[in-house]
């Protein structure tokens, strides 16, 4: 086992770096935490969509923060995946005005075509599923976001269109 | 917070109370009972738990008492409809998801939870769904976790960083996914970790020891003193069947407010460790014989008194002995002619004892250590030495105080500080340096070193902090008085106190430090603290110069010492050892030719005096184990045995009001009468050992606890070395290393630690293999093994 | 009179027959007596007689070393300690029941959270030496071993009143 003192700017590549200095600059020099959630934003896109334990470590040592304090943001927000997710992350709405719009028409339809349920991915590693709480566009229900594209006004059909202009 | 009083109502009782507390302080005050879980006086106000909903005239909804500030004129009503219905239902809320397993909970019976459900909740719950199930988590040997009891009122969060000052618990997840834990699997580590035990409102966070041992009501609560650190923590002890059961800390606010250290809970464990010594013991022929009291003093007694000359004799007593037993002792070994006694088995240098005729100590009451606002700390890993001064210390670092610290190793702060790190024969280089820097001039002790000092940056931040400060201290810790070199480090010290208008504070490592040198167990020092009329040979002379005989009085040969091995071969080549000891051990049964079984902690009554000179004393609550007895007995007889007049006491406190009559002028004072002129030891440009004594290594009742020893802060037997050292000495790649330290040798693994200043490898004392080495601080040599 | 009453009365036996008659009514009813030890008077679902320490179906012993029973004890009869067994469930190392103190009130049953100490209807027993007095926890589980059925049976039978 070594010990090592750590050297920030070997936590993260350059560019990271950069990005994450970005967000700090934002707040008071006091406050650095206060750009934790852009940190792991920029993290996770880096690492493929997902957040590793150590990489949460080495954003908390890049901020001075203790490790759990970061651990609480990434489990609190749905924002964050702490396991491995598909290239697509499509996130399908279920709530209130999504599920009077026939919203379980569309998981039932997007099951079956991926053959994967919520939380899972598929074998060739493209999709994965996620249930999520009300995006706020409820006046295009049903609605589901991939990417950060948001796609409304479903139906079986135009998801079928939008999963095939995906890569 | 201003002075201002403002009056209130609550439930028609009028009160006083200070503008800008929080009403639950006001109402606790005045002895109202509000329920609560989430609060605790000594946490920041988190209201999530909303137990102490209360009414309050004119505003529409029940406000939360815990934070909602007190205000003129304001009319509270906590037993009103509302406020009730209010209490009630929050009460239901927190019992959907806690389960009903208050039977197999170590809690049960002094559960917050418990207590505050039979007063405020429902008879019968309306909820018949399924209930949260929690993964329970093992976070480490003391602290055992149910987690779906937990309702979230995260005192234990709070209380790691505020008061801990390491966050290592934290609530992960959101709504009825929350989840209290550390997230990843790993245990916590703070050295005052047993306290979230107390603070958790329910079962969820139990002793792991503890464990099901007991129900609170089978206990009964008594009061002691903590013999480890030189605090002197008060607690309160829980006897069943004349057995200590557990510890807890009692509250006093101007030593260890409402916590206590882990070294303190869970050091009880070691007296039923199975190697406590029982019966009175003699050597014969290489073999162990149980014999009878009687035949054991009368033989102690004569072999003392054969030795005949008084000076052939060495007193080592353990600086974690009660004030009566070091009095006594040296009162015993005075009179018989003896005035090589020591209590400072851990000191480095006993060069300034010629020139010192006080008693030293901490150099500053508790309770204004955290009003503190520079501390340069010389020497000394505070919370890995005396966990709760360091919680003191944090506070004042909190409040804004610069802390600075000089170390031969970085140490891992929990707050704000300065540290600065070099191998230990630059320690005293660098103190002279920040003195220079104050405008010590260099002239009587370690002038070559102020001449050659070179002030740079840090040294002058560190004198200028130390001046402007209104309250400042230059402390001594464990690390610096266990150098080679202590007796310059202390000249510097006090030349630095002085010309920055410091106080010098010397810390006491022990929990009668101060106390032995009360009570005259130190050569320099006679009963009363004042200079002895012949002084005789400090510890470490006594060593050198192997004496025919030893006086041991709970010492552990070995690892109690600076020195181990040098310990071991001294009292082995004594004609005549007699060992006052709870405790057996291999060490001890190769030195000594008699074993005396003594009571130790709960078993004897007995005074500490603590780092700032307060006179704490403790009854014996327990029946001390086999045919041991109070150390103070055992000492009594062998004068009566050795014709000495003055041995007739009845009881321990005869000896402690003789003791205290003679201490009534004594005052304590770190100040040198004149500092000699001295010249380093250290080399500082061969390799050398550093190395402290771990947390849980210090004494022999904490090495026994067995708990505590299966935790990091117990330390181990290995070679820690910076990579770079590593590679310059040849050693990449293996995993252990062969250590030579005056002419003994072991093999240890090795372990990379950028943390160690190059030029030094780490080896702690203490241990059971590293206690064979030499000293912690000096010349060593590491090979390939 | 009266005296002449009196004297008809002791002539003729009257006071004889009239309790002769008494014995001579019971001597043909149903008998009363029974002939214990050969035969045993019944016994109620309630009786408290000796003690025992139940197990589940599936031979897990139900205590859980709560030590109710030990609080609730007027007599202070129960002796228990308790640690983590190895697959760190709360189990006891020891249960005594001292039957000298026991005054068969009934209340560790009462207190009990999973009717592992019960009281059979076992009330014939006695002791020949000294410590046999003590039931020590493997003689309870014993006992409850023997009675399983007939006091799971009881503890069905009152489960609506308790």
């Amino acid at each position: 086992m070594t010990v090592t003192v750590k050297d920030k700017t070997e936590l993260f590549s350059p560019q990271i770096c950069a990005e994450i200095d970005r967000w700090i600059a934002k707040y008071p020099a006091e406050w650095k935490q206060s750009a934790v959630m852009g940190a792991l934003m920029i993290v996770q896109d880096e690492n493929g969509g997902w957040l590793t334990t150590e990489l949460m470590d080495r954003v908390a040592d890049y901020l001075d923060m203790p490790p759990i304090a970061v651990y609480e943001v990434a489990t609190f927000y749905s924002m964050y995946e702490l396991k491995p997710v598909g290239k697509h992350k499509i996130c399908v709405c279920t709530n209130v005005s999504c599920m009077t719009n026939k919203s379980d028409l569309i998981v039932e339809h997007l099951e079956k075509k991926l053959g994967i349920s919520f939380g899972e991915v598929t074998e060739d590693g493209r999709f994965s599923m996620k249930e999520v709480e009300c995006l706020g566009a409820c006046g295009g229900a049903p609605m589901m976001q991939i990417g950060k594209q948001y796609y409304e006004n479903l139906t079986p059909e135009i998801v079928d269109a939008i999963l095939e202009g995906l890569e | 917070m201003t002075d201002k009083l403002v009056t209130i109502e609550v439930n028609g009782q009028e009160l006083q109370a200070e503008a800008g507390i929080m009403l639950i302080e006001a109402t606790d005050a005045a002895g109202i009972n509000i329920p609560r879980f989430c609060y605790h006086k000594k946490l920041s106000v988190s209201a999530n738990c909303r137990m102490c909903l209360v009414e309050v005239e004119k505003v529409p909804k029940p406000l939360p008492a815990c934070a909602t500030p007190v205000s003129d004129g304001m009319k509270v009503y906590t037993r009103s409809p509302k406020a009730l219905a209010a209490q009630k239902g929050t009460m239901e809320f927190l019992l959907i998801n806690h389960p009903l397993d208050c039977p197999i909970c170590d809690q049960g019976g002094e559960c917050e939870l418990q207590d505050v459900a039979i007063g405020y909740g429902r008879d019968v719950s309306r909820y018949s769904e399924g209930k949260r199930v929690v993964a329970d988590k093992n976070i480490g040997p003391l602290i055992a976790t149910d987690m779906t009891r937990c309702i979230h009122c995260t005192r234990c969060v709070r209380f790691g960083e505020e008061i801990a000052g390491i966050r290592e618990m934290g609530a992960t997840g959101r709504g009825e996914h929350m989840v209290i834990g550390t997230y990843i699997e790993k245990s916590v580590d703070s050295e005052l970790s047993g306290n979230i035990i107390d603070l958790c409102p329910v079962g969820a966070l139990t002793s792991k020891p503890f464990r099901f041992n007991a129900r609170a009501w089978e206990l009964t609560q008594v009061e002691a003193i903590a013999p480890h650190d030189s605090l002197g923590s008060n607690l309160n002890l829980h006897l069943r069947d004349n057995k200590v059961m557990r510890v807890h800390p009692k509250d006093n606010e101007s030593i260890n407010e409402t916590w206590i250290s882990d070294r303190d809970r869970f050091s009880y464990e070691g007296l039923y460790s199975s190697d406590r010594l029982t019966s009175p013991m003699v050597k014969k022929g290489g073999e162990w014989k149980e014999v009878s009291w009687e035949m054991a003093l009368e033989m102690a007694a004569a072999s003392l008194k054969e030795i005949g000359d008084g000076d052939q004799i060495g007193t080592l007593l353990a600086p974690t002995s009660t004030l009566e037993e070091l009095f006594l002792a040296q009162k015993l070994m005075r009179g018989l002619g003896c005035n090589n006694i020591d209590s400072r088995l851990r000191q480095g240098d006993f060069r300034m004892d010629a020139t010192q005729n006080s008693v030293h100590w901490l150099g500053s009451s508790l309770s204004d250590m955290d009003q503190m606002q520079t501390v340069f700390v010389v020497g000394g890993n505070i919370r890995k030495e005396q966990p709760i001064l360091a919680h003191r210390l944090r506070k004042a670092a909190v409040n804004g105080a610069k802390l600075h610290y000089l170390n031969p190793i970085q140490i891992d702060l929990n707050h704000r500080g300065d540290q600065d790190v070099c191998t230990p024969g630059e320690m005293a280089g660098r103190l002279a340096a920040v003195a220079k820097a104050a405008g010590v001039k260099a002239s009587g002790g370690g002038a070559s070193l102020l001449g050659a000092a070179k002030v740079d940056e840090s040294a002058k931040q560190t004198a200028a902090n130390l001046k402007a400060a209104d309250g400042a201290l230059v402390m001594l810790g464990a690390m610096a008085q266990a150098h080679p070199d202590y007796a310059l480090l202390h000249t510097l010290a006090a030349a630095l106190a002085e010309a920055t208008g410091a106080q010098l504070s010397i810390l006491p490592t022990s929990a009668n430090s101060v106390g032995a040198q009360l009570a005259g167990a130190v050569p320099h020092l006679q009963a009363g603290g004042t200079a002895a009329e012949r002084a005789g040979l400090d510890t470490l002379r006594m060593l050198k110069m192997p004496r025919k005989g030893y006086l041991l009085l709970g010492v552990e040969p070995g690892r109690d010492f600076w020195n181990g091995s040098l310990s071991m071969s001294a009292l082995q080549s004594a004609d005549m050892v007699v060992a006052i000891s709870a405790f057996r051990s291999p060490e001890l049964e190769a030195c000594a030719d008699i074993m005396l079984p003594m009571a130790i902690f709960t078993e004897t009554s007995g005074t500490y005096v603590n780092a700032e000179g307060r006179w704490q004393q403790s009854r014996g609550v327990v029946r001390p184990q086999g045919e041991s007895r109070p150390g103070w007995k055992i000492l009594r007889v062998l004068g009566n045995l050795t014709d000495q007049p003055g041995f007739d006491y009845i009881d321990s406190q005869q000896i402690h009001d003789e003791l205290h009559k003679l201490c009534e002028s004594s005052t304590l004072d770190n100040k040198q009468a004149e500092p000699q002129n001295l010249e380093p030891l250290l080399s500082a440009d061969v390799l050398l050992r550093g190395g402290d004594t771990p947390l849980y290594a210090c004494d022999p009742l904490v090495r026994r606890a067995t708990a505590l020893q299966q935790t990091q802060d117990a330390g181990s037997d290995t070679i820690r070395l910076h990579p770079q050292e590593a590679a310059r000495l040849g050693l990449d790649g293996s995993d252990t290393a062969l250590v030579k330290q005056n002419g003994n040798q072991i093999d240890l693994p090795l372990q990379l630690d950028e943390r160690i200043p190059q030029g030094c490898v780490w080896i702690s004392t203490g241990l059971a293999r590293t206690s064979t080495l030499g000293q912690p601080f000096g010349e060593v040599t590491v090979e390939k093994a | 009179m009266n005296v002449f009453k009196n004297y008809f009365k002791s002539l003729f036996l009257l006071e004889l027959f009239r309790g002769l008659s008494v014995t001579g009514r019971y001597l043909f009813r149903k008998k009363f007596t029974i002939m214990y030890p050969e035969e045993k008077a019944p016994v109620s679902p309630r009786f408290r007689g000796l003690h025992a320490l139940r197990r589940y179906p599936n031979g897990e012993e139900r205590c859980i070393a709560c030590k109710l029973c030990e609080a609730t004890c007027p007599a202070l009869a129960i002796t228990i300690e308790a640690e983590p067994r190895e697959d760190g469930s709360r189990r006891t190392t020891r249960y005594d029941i001292d039957l000298f103190k026991c005054i068969y009130c009934g209340y560790c049953q009462e207190a009990c959270p999973v009717d592992a100490i019960v009281e059979t209807r076992i009330y014939e027993y006695h002791f020949e030496n000294r410590g046999e007095n003590i039931m020590t926890k493997e003689k309870l589980l014993a006992v409850g071993d023997k009675c399983e059925a007939q006091l799971a049976a009881d503890i069905e039978a009152q489960a609506k009143v308790r």
